[in-house]
């Protein structure tokens, strides 16, 4: 489009080319016929004589504005289309797995049954530890519950609910959980199961765990990876956050997803 | 044994990093601060101790790692 606005003489040259090339070929002659009425449509229009053969500088580009646009037209829908498609996929995917992705069922440090399904409609920070952990998890809990005080001094912003789950179901019962908690924010959520139940959360979250040699007064240290976790409403894993990360870091990237967040759930 | 509550944790951390601090001072030398061992191993779980005790070890190296001062031992030249 470019080139043919700065030269029109190259595509007045280029046009009586193909009026003469093409008259053996099939149509040529509904191409001529068409291009003489171009042109007298044309010469009438600018009252100009000197191009008689080809149709107006004009009329020919808005003929390849037009084709050009139509051109372009297609190819958008056609791509909106295909991200269209593209984007129903993935919301189709992401609503599987956020139904099924890390579902758990354990029991809360009040005795009281919980499963994923029950924190839908929440943003979740959750932790994985053990009671009696010399100082790693209550640091990382620590930090975790700053992050919850921040974010729910902040107007506008949805609540948090913090979860710390045990990796040391042996030791951690409900009560030793209830008795843990309690030390760090009054909404901080103990869960606790079966070796089974624990098991089965550890491995959708991909937690490794592993308890040490028990000394003579039956005590040890579980050995476990340490990262804390943020689930959006629909249940489903948003981000992790090592221990390297400050309270300011993980408030800030919280924050983000909460603002980005669209459910893939309604 | 139940797990130490928070007042319990802080009072053995507390007991811990009085008897590093000693530590440092003296160059490690851990005569120097018996007492503080003492009071150190009143304060926290026998469990945790151990845990410590390789905690420092690990700090300590660290230190001495990011300082560069760490020599790597020489490999041996007999296959």
């Amino acid at each position: 489009m470019l080139l043919l606005t700065r030269t029109p003489e190259a595509w007045h040259r280029l046009s009586q080319l193909k009026a003469t090339a093409l008259p053996g070929i099939l149509g040529g002659k509904a191409l001529h016929l068409r291009c003489r009425l171009w042109s007298r449509q044309g010469s009438a229009e600018t009252g100009r004589q000197s191009q008689p053969q080809g149709p107006g500088l004009q009329t020919r580009l808005l003929i390849t504005a037009l084709f050009g646009a139509g051109l372009g037209g297609a190819w958008l829908a056609v791509r909106a289309e295909k991200e269209q498609r593209r984007q129903q996929r993935r919301t189709e995917a992401l609503r599987q797995a956020a139904v099924g992705q890390g579902d758990f069922s354990l029991m809360d440090h009040q005795g009281q049954a919980r499963c994923k399904a029950d924190f839908q409609g929440q943003w979740v920070l959750m932790y994985f530890g053990f009671t009696h952990c010399p100082d790693i998890c209550p640091d990382e809990l620590e930090k975790l519950v700053q992050v919850v005080q921040q974010l729910e001094a902040e107007p506008g912003l949805p609540p948090v609910q913090p979860i710390f789950i045990t990796v040391d179901p042996e030791r951690d019962d409900v009560a030793a959980m209830a008795r843990y908690v309690q030390d760090f924010h009054p909404r901080l959520l103990g869960l606790t199961g079966s070796a089974e139940q624990v098991a089965q959360v550890s491995r959708s979250y991909r937690v490794y765990y592993s308890a040490g040699p028990k000394d003579e007064d039956q005590d040890y240290i579980v050995d476990h990876s340490i990262a804390i976790y943020l689930l959006n409403p629909d249940g489903l894993f948003t981000d992790y956050y090592s221990r390297a990360r400050s309270t300011k870091q993980i408030a800030d990237s919280v924050r983000g997803h909460m603002a980005a967040f669209r459910s893939v759930l309604h | 044994m139940a797990a130490p509550s928070m007042k319990e944790r802080q009072v053995c951390w507390g007991a811990r990093d009085e008897y590093w601090k000693c530590l440092d001072e003296n160059t490690e030398d851990a005569s120097q601060c018996k007492n503080l061992r003492r009071s150190f191993e009143a304060s926290c779980p026998q469990q945790w101790i151990k845990y410590f005790d390789k905690r420092r070890d690990y700090l300590k190296f660290k230190e001495k790692f990011e300082a560069g001062q760490f020599q790597p031992s020489k490999p041996t030249t007999q296959a």
